[in-house]
């Protein structure tokens, strides 16, 4: 209970100080950090795989991607003032409250069916699986297009 | 402590986030914090009716989070080296202005 509950905390506080941070650098490892707690928060829960996917992919990658991004179009040097951290410090603390007390009524369900991940993927979700090979395509030959076009300007 | 709270204040966040912040990566910052908190509710769901149903939704999520970020990014690189704006407010400002003809034909019309 107390692990869940300091995941919980860390990651508002990341969340908001992701937000706060007027430097990007800074609020994308506070970012990383939140995905990092959602991770094992996950495997907590008794989800490896998406604990690792969201590792691989939350973390690693999308981290990656917005610090490059970051640099390629790097334009001014804003510094976050003491003010506005102290701020973000309030709302994460004023934040986190409702996520300690506050429950939703939910309903735990089972079922008899075999529902381990790879008959999930492969039986149940299988036409998702191959729609996600086309989206990841289309997604790659998108920023091949548009960054060659960019070249070619050049 | 219950999960779905916690996932409404992250997406509470990430939509203050995307409403106040105008630069574009901190707009992307505040996409992934958006689906982070959907795709914690997948996760959850899945624990609860044990089963991995949500694994699998979640990796699928996830996926297509990857590719809208590099898509999303690759556009705001190619803004940058065109415009050199960073800015969603100075983007929307170089909407063109109607020229004489196509007022003339809006007020006809």
């Amino acid at each position: 209970m107390w692990l869940e509950t300091a995941l919980a905390i860390g990651m508002v506080t990341s969340a908001v100080f992701a937000i706060y941070l007027k430097e990007t650098v800074a609020s994308v490892l506070s970012l990383s950090t939140m995905m990092i707690l959602l991770s094992l928060l996950y495997f907590n829960l008794n989800a490896p795989f998406a604990a690792i996917f969201q590792l691989a992919l939350g973390t690693g990658t999308a981290a990656v991607f917005l610090l490059a991004g970051d640099t390629l179009t790097k334009k001014s040097d804003e510094k976050t003032s003491t003010k506005t951290k102290l701020a973000a410090l309030v709302a994460s603390a004023i934040l986190s409250v409702p996520v300690v007390v506050g429950t939703v009524a939910t309903q735990s369900f089972s079922s008899t069916l075999d529902m381990s991940l790879s008959s999930v993927l492969w039986d149940l979700r299988a036409i998702d699986v191959l729609a996600q090979g086309l989206v990841i395509l289309t997604a790659a030959l998108g920023v091949v297009l548009l960054l060659k076009e960019e070249r070619r300007r050049k | 402590m219950d999960y779905i709270v916690l996932s409404v204040t992250i997406l509470a966040i990430g939509i203050v986030g995307l409403v106040t912040k105008h630069d574009l990566i901190k707009m992307l910052i505040a996409i992934e914090m958006l689906t982070a908190a959907a795709t914690m509710n997948f996760v959850v769901f899945g624990s609860l009716m044990e089963n991995s149903l949500g694994q699998a939704f979640s990796i699928l999520g996830l996926s297509v989070d990857a590719c809208v970020t590099a898509v999303a990014l690759a556009l705001a690189i190619a803004i940058f080296k065109k415009l050199n704006i960073r800015d969603v407010r100075e983007l929307s400002e170089l909407k063109e202005e109607p020229s004489q003809e196509e007022n003339q034909v809006m007020e006809e019309n």
